[in-house]
This record gives structure tokens, sequence and C-alpha cells, in this order.
């Protein structure tokens, strides 16, 4: 296919002021067993061809999935005139320079998911199912696991051509308590989708979920009977996973350039941080030090190439507290003068030209030790763990996350279950109560894979590395 | 695709799958411009179908769907979902009742010839008005305009054989003025010529440029308060799209998940509020049948302030007993694991003549255009959170005095509509979908409305 999209490249050229093209083969296996039953078992497969150009400083896309060569001309054709019937078209802005990307790229994967009979990971599933059972006040469980394969080649005009493979595969369960008017839910091994690695089979295995079944329910139906959560301002100590969350609403989203350029105004939303900021805006504590690491080996947001050809690589985003970096694509570094972009533009399946998307965003880990020492720290305060709910308003600054558990901390100790933890703050001022960051040892990789934006909607699925830390002066709530 | 092509290719996947089985074939054709600081941005022209077979074997499902329409590509996609189906009752017999007997589905005035042809030039045409009435405005203006038409064929090994098509299209608008206020405004329709994108513009400029007041903090560095709010129709839809979830979804009402779970009968708003699910009510966006083949009729949801039904699909009214049966409410064939969703809620209008006349009374308190990242607190009280977005203002002496700054709230959805004093006259259909994966357009139609005690629980964006 990548020998079509450079003979498409080449048709283009001179028709625009740039295009690229990309195929995309997906394949995608969902299985799900609810209350000891195999409530589904959907398998996708996707192939199709998107041509993006670039007239004057306006992007026009169009999608097909007729393959052949007059299929993908036609294709050029649609986006071409797309692009001509837009009003006032931007003078072009330059886009940051790259050498165009050469060569092919695979995720690491031992065991192939879908090589993987069926019936061998439904067994799985209603083992962790019937891990799970027994308690009346259970209203529903729940156990999934996921398999991805993006097979992807990858031409420009400016003599890109490239091709990817990535396979992901993950898994999850779920206990739901209920009992009158109240509904509380645990999970492992985290909050939302499961945890899902640039991996085969072998990482489900190692999640072991049949293992965790009995903890995941008690913990559920304990809830149900935990007093409410203290409320005032207070230490607290969030665990790996709500960290990351932390991090990917009130700092990756916010440090995308296209976001802070405003291009995003119509729907995902802008951000407080303005491009002027980078250099000199003081995001944090000296403790926060945060990375984009498209290079992660097995995060979901490591690749080879982002959809527009740049290389995957490392960016610090925030140094000892201080902003130092942003999220850019080619269009978005030129905008402000950048040298070069970070490599962030990604699109979800042939059918989406590709938006500024953050690739791993990560926490440093620090010299906190290990959650017990971050917790050993607090006299009086609170431990929350596993993201439940959260929301963010359209500029990233204020923000409210509820935790599926909380637990009291008395003299350093963890103590009792408590239910409802909700805490809300604003964006530096809560990063600079960022008091510890938990040493490397302590430091998890959590998966996202329903990160949306853009219009028509686009997931982006991506990870971040991050340690559990501890902040003070935080506003503790139980509604 | 044609209608005939895309029919056939559903009859050849049931054909292929053999034993008991459900093909849906769908095409779509859409066409979606941005704008971003008055010039257009991000253009995406798509054209894509894809078939989804469903094959039932000893009361379990397995669901494939295929991206092509040939013999080999369906006869993959069969063999996928007989697989998966039959991998499935390995296990045992599963729940799933089986498919549905066909019955007749109504017709509706969902389809819009002339939008059907996505023409750039209406795009560009739509555009273009909006920025020349930003530029005269004096305000920059963030946008999307998006049209479309999806034409569906569903065929089953029960005989059912029937066809859908609709269109839909939408343009909303964010202005923003050079003191950094922002305003929003939005339509949907079935037809993408009953959108005057131009008026949008100017009624995101007026929200935007109100008579000069420096914005103010309704909470008064409290942090927290209560206000009497008159939510717009833009914000209301955000609600009660969220309450379609929390409170009307058969599965979770079965399961004891559901806000609704053994109130069904109960007084749960005030009795100015009728709710319910009507798929061909003047101004929605309608659909024919659900992704299991059944007929889309109306569901009473909340009548006179009183819980009445919820929604189901094969699968949840089989597992809710009592002889419920579907109500065309499936999200994909076999029905989704999260449950059957509303898409076409009807709030009733009320007797204000517009949203003035529901400030009227107000002596202190919000007006609010939209909402924004709604997520449940706590989903059996139906709380949620957000934050309000372009277009915030206080209300003093029922008049709007000033813009505010945007503020989150934390409050139930059912406790609103249980303070609710009035409604407008006239409900608007909302357009309530951001197109994630293949375009299905739905959407609430709703009145504004004026509750008490709306609790705010912080101060978000300055609102600017």
């Amino acid at each position: 296919m990548l020998d079509a999209l450079v003979d498409l490249m080449d048709a283009a050229g001179g028709r625009c002021a740039y295009a690229d093209a990309r195929w995309v083969d997906h394949s995608h296996e969902a299985l799900t067993v609810v209350d000891g039953a195999i409530e589904s078992v959907d398998i996708v497969d996707e192939e199709g061809v998107g041509v993006r150009v670039r007239v004057d400083g306006a992007w026009s896309f169009a999608a097909t999935q007729t393959l052949s060569r007059e299929g993908l001309q036609e294709a050029l054709a649609r986006a071409l005139a797309l692009a001509e019937a837009e009003p006032r078209r931007p003078a072009p802005t330059p886009l940051a320079p790259v050498a165009p990307a050469r060569g092919s790229w695979r995720s690491p994967c031992a065991i192939d998911p879908f090589g993987v009979a069926l019936e061998e990971k439904l067994a799985l599933l209603l083992a962790a199912d019937e891990a799970m059972a027994g308690d009346p006040r259970l209203g529903r469980r729940g156990a999934f696991c996921v398999a991805e394969r993006a097979v992807k080649a990858f031409a420009s005009t400016e003599g890109a051509a490239c091709e990817q493979s990535v396979v992901e595969c993950g898994a999850g369960m779920v206990a739901v308590a209920v009992a009158d008017d109240d509904l509380q839910l645990r999970s492992y091994p985290s909050g939302h989708g499961g945890d899902v690695a640039q991996a085969g089979w072998e990482h489900v295995v190692g999640l072991d979920l049949p293992a965790h079944g009995a903890e995941v329910a008690d913990e559920a139906v304990a809830l149900l009977t935990a007093p409410p959560c203290p409320e005032g301002t207070m230490t607290v100590v969030i665990d790996s996973e709500q960290v990351a969350l932390q991090l990917h609403e009130s700092i990756g989203h916010a440090l995308e350039l296209d976001r802070m350029l405003g291009y995003e105004a119509a729907y995902a939303g802008t951000s407080f941080v303005r491009p002027e900021d980078l250099g000199a805006l003081r995001y944090g504590s000296d403790a926060l030090n945060v990375t984009a690491d498209a290079v992660l080996p097995g995060a979901l947001g490591t690749y080879g190439w982002d959809d527009e050809g740049v290389a995957g690589q490392r960016t610090a985003l925030v140094v000892e507290g201080r902003l130092v970096g942003a999220l850019s694509s080619r269009e978005t570094a030129g905008a402000v003068g950048l040298e070069a972009s970070s490599g962030a533009m990604r699109a979800d399946g042939f059918a989406r030209q590709p938006l500024v998307r953050m690739p791993n965003v990560s926490l440093e880990p620090g010299d906190g030790g290990t959650l017990a020492d971050l917790v050993a720290g607090v006299d009086d305060g609170l431990y929350l763990q596993t993201n439940r709910s959260w929301s963010i308003d359209d500029r990233r600054l204020q923000f409210q996350f509820t935790t599926q558990l909380a637990r009291e901390i008395k003299g350093g100790e963890l103590g009792g279950l408590r239910r409802n933890a909700l805490y809300a703050g604003h964006t530096p001022r809560f990063w600079s109560g960022l008091d510890a960051v938990g040493s490397p040892s302590a430091q998890q990789v959590h998966s996202f894979t329903k990160c949306g934006k853009g219009e028509p909607g686009q997931f982006a699925h991506v990870s971040h590395a991050t340690p559990p830390a501890r902040f003070r002066d935080v506003d503790v709530r139980a509604r | 695709m044609t209608r005939d092509a895309l029919l056939d290719a559903a009859r050849r996947a049931v054909r292929a799958a053999g034993g008991e089985a459900l093909a849906r074939a769908v095409s779509e054709r859409s066409v979606t411009a941005r704008l971003a600081r008055s010039q257009p941005t991000q253009a995406t022209d798509l054209q894509r179908a894809r078939v989804e077979v469903l094959c039932v074997r000893d009361g379990h499902t397995g669901l494939a769907i295929a991206s092509r329409t040939d013999d080999d590509a369906l006869a993959a996609a069969a063999r996928r979902a007989h697989d998966a189906a039959l991998a499935a009752a390995h296990a045992g017999p599963g729940d799933y009742p089986g498919l549905p007997e066909p019955a007749p589905a109504r017709g509706h005035d969902g389809f819009d010839v002339a939008t059907a042809a996505l023409d750039p030039g209406q795009t560009g045409g739509a555009l273009a008005a909006a920025l020349e009435v930003a530029e005269v405005r004096g305000v920059e203006l963030a946008g999307t305009w998006t049209a479309g038409a999806v034409t569906e064929a569903i065929a089953s090994s029960r005989g059912l054989e029937a066809v859908d098509a609709v269109t839909d299209a939408q343009f909303k608008a964010v202005a923003q003025a050079p003191d950094g206020l922002r305003g929003y405004a939005a339509r949907t329709a079935v037809a993408a010529g009953a959108i005057d994108a131009a008026a949008v513009a100017a009624e995101a400029a007026d929200k935007a440029t109100p008579p000069p007041a420096a914005p103010v903090d309704p909470l008064g560095g409290a942090g927290t308060a209560e206000l009497p709010v008159v939510l717009g129709p833009d914000a209301v839809a955000d609600l009660l799209q969220m309450l379609g979830v929390l409170a009307f979804d058969g599965r979770a009402w079965a399961e004891g998940r559901s806000a609704l779970s053994d109130r069904l009968g109960e007084r749960v708003a005030a009795p100015n509020i009728s709710l319910s699910d009507s798929v061909r009510f003047p101004g929605t966006l309608p659909h024919a049948f659900d992704p299991e083949g059944t007929p889309k009729g109306p569901v009473p949801l909340i009548q006179d302030g009183v819980a009445h039904r919820v929604v189901h699909d094969v699968r949840s009214a089989a597992r809710a007993g009592g002889g419920a049966t579907s109500t065309g409410h499936a999200i994909s064939p076999g029905g989704a694991v999260q449950g059957p969703i509303p898409r076409n809620l009807v709030l009733a209008g009320g007797g204000a003549a517009d949203e003035a006349e529901l400030m009227a009374p107000v002596e202190r308190g919000l007006y609010v255009t939209r909402l924004w990242y709604v997520n449940p607190v706590r989903s059996k009280e139906t709380l949620i959170t957000g934050v309000t977005r372009e277009g915030t203002f206080l209300i003093e002496d029922g008049r709007l005095a000033a813009p505010v700054r945007d503020v989150r709230f934390t409050d139930s959805v059912l406790r609103l509509l249980s303070t609710t004093q009035a409604l407008s006259r006239r409900p608007r259909l909302v357009g309530t979908t951001d197109f994630y994966g293949p375009r299905f357009a739905y959407g609430v139609v709703c009145p504004a409305l004026r509750a008490d005690g709306f609790r705010l629980t912080g101060v978000a964006s300055p609102g600017v």
C-alpha cells in the first residue's frame, strides 16, 4: 500500500502546498463477561485511506475505503475541492521542518492476542467474574479484555514513506455494589477501561484478574457502609493512577499547543497557558517535573512517527515547576517559532485527520520513596485511590475529581475506608502544593483509551508513567 | 452506496452467517468544516460504509464488523461472528432471548435531499456568512459546520428487511469579544437549509458583547452557593442527556443501578415536567428502527412529574422480565454492554413566552447558556458536576445584569427538575452528539427553564 500512497503524493505535488496520505488497516476485538454470563464478543475490521491537503493555511481532508488508484485519486480530488470551497483561507504559517520519515517501526508483542483462542480468553474472564461473585449486594460485576492491531503506511509530498505496526492488549474488571440510594464500585487494575499496553496476550495474563476478584468485590460492598469522606483543606496522598488522570487533564491537555493558540475553541476548548508562557510560567512546586515521552516502551502513546511523519521523541514540559515545553504539530510549532514539532500529531483511524494529541505525558519520579513513605509524612490527611469521575473546565484550570476509595491517614498510617471522596482545585495552585513524589520504584504506567478531542470526534490512546504523590492544602469534600 | 446496494449487502451477510443472524449495512457521507480565530482550520469529507453481522447461537451473540461489502469480506465477517457466538456457547447457554420478530417501522421526515447532496459550496457559504457577521460585530469567531447523510439497511434470518435514511446538519459558533468575553450559539436540524449560519453567529456575538459590565463572581468569594437559575435550551439538553443515561437505561434499572430502580410510579420531578423519548416529535432527528431492527416509537418517561417508564433493548427487556419488550433503544445489534439509551428526548414546553419572561421574577440568580464536561458524581442520586461555558450571566431584578465568571456546579438533575418553576413555551432541537465513531445524529428537544437553588461549588475559568 505504501507504493500507492507514494504515487498519490506524486500526483498531489503542485496541486497544493503540502499533502500527506495514511493507510490504516485496523482490527479490534472486545470480549465482555457480566454476572457470570458472556455478554458480548465483538470483532471489528476496518481499512481505508485518509488524504490531507494544505491549501494556503487551511487543512482539508477526505477519507475513502476504495483503495484502488482511482479511489485514492478521487479522495485527493475531494479534499482539494473542499479546500477550494472554504472562504478566507488564512495565509500559510510555515510548517516546522522535518526530515522525511523513512523505514518501519513495530511495537513489542510476544503472544499475538488475535492468535489466542476465544475460548481461552473467555475462560479467563469467567474465572475473574466468578472470583467477584457471592455477595447479593453486588448489582453488577464484569470482566473484559480488548485487543487491537493497527498497520499503517504514511507518505507525504515532502518525501516521507514509512510503515508502522502496533498491537495493543489489555483487560480489567469491575464490581458494582448497590443499596437503596447508594452505588459504590471498585475496579482493577484501573478505574476506566482496564490496563492496556502495547503488548500481546502476555500482558493480560500478567494482570492475573482472578487473583484480584475477591478484593475488588469486598471493597465495593464495604464502601456501602463506610463513613463519608471528611471535608476540609488537608494533605492528601494520591495513588499512582489518579495522579495519572490529574496529570492528563490538568497538564497534558493544557499544554497542547493547538489549544493554547485557540484552534480548538469551538469544541475541546482553549488553555489557561499562553504561548508566551513558555519558559516563564510557574506551573507547580520544585518537585514537579513532567516529560512527554513517545518512546516509552509498551505505552499507548509510543510510536515510531506521529501521523505527520515526525519521529517519536522525549520532550521536557515542566522542569522543577517551570513550564519549558509544549505539545506541538509542525503547524503549531511553526506558528510560535519553535524550531521543530514535538511529534504529537495523531489521528483516530483512517477516517480522521491528525490533531495535536498528547503522547505519554509522565510525572518524573522524585525521592519520596514508596506509597508507605509518602503516607508516613502525613499526620492527619487522606489517601485517595482509583478515579471514579472527573471534570475540568475548557481552559483546564478548575477541576473536580472523585475517587472510588479513600482512607484516612492518622499519625502517618492508613486508617479506615471512606466513601464518596471528592477533591477540587485550580491547576497551578494544586500543583504548587505538590510536596513529594514517589521514587522510581513506585512509578507505574497507566493507560487511557477514551481521550476525546476534535470534530468529528476522535479517541486517542495514551499512557502516563506516574508515581504516587503527596499534595498539601487540597480542598476535599464529600459532595 | 444506494439503499438497494446496502440491503443487498445485508441480505448476503445474513445468508453467509447461516442460522439465526442479523446484518446491518450502513453508509455515511459527511462534511465537517471548522473555524478558529475567524479563519478556516480543518475540513473533513468522509465516505465510509460498514456491515455489522450478529450471530446468535444458544443464547449467545457474536458481532463482527467489516468495512467492505464484497462477498469475501462479508463471508469473513459472518464467520467471525459465528465463531465468536460459538466460542461463547461453549461455556453454556446464554441469556440473549433471540432476534426480534419483524415488525413494520413507520416512516418519518428525517431525510432532506438537498442536505444529502453535501455540496461543498453550501459549506463554504455558511462559513462565509458567519464570518461576515463576526467581522461586522467586531468579534473573533470559532465554529463548526457539519452535515451528513446516513443510510442503513437491516436484514435478519427472521425475515426482517428494512431501510432507513436520515440527514442532519449543525452549525455552532463561539464568538470572542476584544475584551475576551465569549458567547455560544448553535442550531441543529434535519435540513442544512434550515440553519441560518449568520443568525447563529449573531446570537453568539450577542452573548459575547453584553452591555459593558465587569465579570462578577457569583459565589462572592464563598466556596459554594445556591441560586435561582434560568437554563437555556443547550444547558437543559446537557442535563437531560445525562439523565437519559443515569435514569432511563432499562438494563441499569433491572440491575438496581438506575436512579429510577424501584421508583417508577413515584413523583421524581415537578408537575410541570413531562419528558418522553419521541422519535417523530416535530423538530427532532428521527430514526425508523434501532440496530436490532425494532421499530422506534414514543416512550413516556416522566409524566406530570411522575416516573413512568424506562427504555429497553432486547437483552435488557428480557432481564427486566414482567413482560417487558424492547422499546427500540438498542445502541448496537445484540445490545451494548452499557445498556439502552434514549436518543430522542423531548421535554414539553411550559407557559413562559421566552427566556426574558423566565427571568422576570428572579431577584438575583444565574442565566446559563451551556454546560461543559458534565460527569456523574453519584449516579443513583443523579448527582452530576460540570462547568458553565460561553454565556453565563448574573440576573438581577429580572434582567441580565453582568457577565459572570464561569462556575462549577455539583447538583442533582432530578432535584433541579423537582424545583423547576417554569418552562418556556417553544422547545427546540439541541444536537448532543459529537460524532465519535460512525455518524449517528441525535439530540434533545427542550425549552429553557427556571429552577431554584442551582448548587455552585466553585469558580472555573475567568469567563473570558
